[in-house]
């Protein structure tokens, strides 16, 4: 089979591998052990597999690695500094918005992306940019919650529990 | 999944990239953001061309008329000041309803018409703005009128050339404009979408109209026996459900998954009475 090369960063780390020339940027990261990068639909529809290419929120089971070249990419290995959580993990965990967990990177990074662009967003952008993951436990208020408080959105009381079965 | 890519181009230049698509004897593929593309999954590419790095992401002003390189996202019109602004930004309120927050962030406008699809969102509003298409080969570009780009279903002018430029000519003054679409969910594929534009007189007479429907035939159409139908007549109700009578004879829908032909025909009537509807109120005539 044929090779090539590719040089990029993944989460503050330059990398030099050698890929197929047909690879997709998922199976790569995966095979590299960044298993924090979902396999789910495998055709753009669940999120799961969600990473930040160059800060932008991508689909990686639609994008042909090679195309990475030069980019920064971060998955959700990448979030956490020195131990310390990023405040949108730390928010997932205080406001129990994850389930089963499978969506959750993606989730996190969708939102990370909304932050950075948009420090304060209104509850509308939050959910949807959210909307790009698909949670099959179906459990969208309380990651909607969280992203709202890492945003730092004083004065929220917790909604009414939901529903989740 | 696709182990039989033997090499993948990232070409800097389109001149470069026509090289290698002619070189690959049609076994090279185009690939843009890939969000099609890769679900495809067609086993016959040998070669893959990334034309994202070949100087065609812009929205410039050109004259009076709009041009977007085909590589621009969807994200990139979505936030554009002047594609929002541009006919009540009926071309960015199509490309934010293209698939979620990460497709939009790959997906691009040449790549919604390249593809083919009869339910490119974007199409819709780019048939009612009588957009253009420019097209380069090795003998040089040309410019041709959207339709003309469509021979059938999924299939486009540009298999042996490259969709590098979409050009939207400056609506008529006073026009309104709206988009329609119905799908599953916000972001899904449209079941049914309607696009259209009205220019109205000082008495409320139609001046001009415009009727572009997807998903409703083999190819994004306009309705054009609606919209003459419209021209010279008063924008009241009657008028305007005689025009939406004739768009649902004008479609030719098909059975999938997703709807039925009569749903889809019945549904080609209801955007087009809303989005006439809402052009309409734009201009102040009430109903």
């Amino acid at each position: 089979m044929k090779t090539m090369e590719v040089r990029l960063n993944v989460n503050g780390e330059p990398k030099h591998w050698i890929i197929a020339p047909g690879d997709l940027l998922l199976d790569v990261l995966r095979r590299e052990g960044y298993f924090g990068v979902k396999r789910g639909c495998e055709s753009g529809e669940c999120g799961a597999c969600t990473v930040l290419v160059d800060g932008k929120p991508i689909n990686s089971c639609l994008m042909f690695a090679a195309k990475a070249e030069g980019a920064d990419v971060l998955t959700i290995e990448g979030l956490a500094r020195g131990g310390v959580l990023h405040p949108i993990q730390e928010a997932f965990l205080d406001h129990g918005a994850a389930q089963c967990g499978f969506c959750t990177p993606g989730m996190i990074l969708n939102a990370k992306a909304l932050l950075d662009r948009k420090p304060n967003p209104t509850e509308e952008e939050v959910r949807e940019v959210l909307a790009g993951t698909l949670c099959r436990c179906t459990g969208y208020r309380k990651p909607v919650e969280a992203v709202l408080a890492a945003a730092g959105r004083a004065g929220r009381k917790p909604a009414p529990r939901e529903a989740t079965r | 999944m696709f182990d039989t890519v033997e090499a993948f181009y990232r070409p800097g230049t389109v001149g470069e990239a026509l090289r290698l698509l002619q070189s690959g004897k049609g076994r090279a593929r185009v690939v843009a953001g890939g969000t099609d593309l890769v679900v495809e999954a067609d086993r016959s590419i040998r070669f893959l061309i990334d034309i994202t790095h070949a100087g065609l992401s812009y929205v410039r002003r050109r004259g009076n008329a709009c041009v977007v390189g085909a590589t621009t996202t969807m994200a990139a019109l979505e936030s554009s000041p002047a594609i929002r602004a541009l006919a009540s930004g009926i071309l960015a309120q199509a490309a934010s309803n293209c698939g979620s927050v990460q497709i939009r962030n790959m997906a691009t406008l040449g790549g919604n018409l390249a593809n083919g699809s009869p339910a490119a969102d974007t199409a819709t509003p780019l048939l009612a703005l009588d957009a253009e298409v420019v097209l380069a080969d090795a003998r040089g570009r040309r410019k041709i009128p959207l339709p003309a780009f469509y021979s059938g279903q999924r299939k486009t002018a540009s298999s042996k050339v490259l969709l590098v430029e979409i050009v939207i000519p400056a609506p008529p003054r006073g026009g309104r404009w709206s988009f329609q679409k119905l799908g599953r969910t916000e972001s899904d594929i449209s079941l049914v979408n309607a696009a259209a534009g009205l220019q109205l007189d000082s008495q409320g007479r139609v001046k001009w109209a415009r009727i572009a429907l997807g998903a409703v035939a083999p190819t994004p159409i306009r309705a054009v026996n609606a919209e003459n139908l419209l021209v010279g007549r008063k924008a009241d109700k009657a008028a305007l459900a005689a025009a939406c009578d004739e768009v649902a004879r004008e479609v030719k829908p098909i059975t999938d998954v997703r709807a039925s032909a009569e749903y889809r025909r019945e549904m080609s009537r209801v955007l087009a009475r809303r989005a006439l509807e809402e052009c309409a109120a734009l201009t102040g005539c009430s109903l």
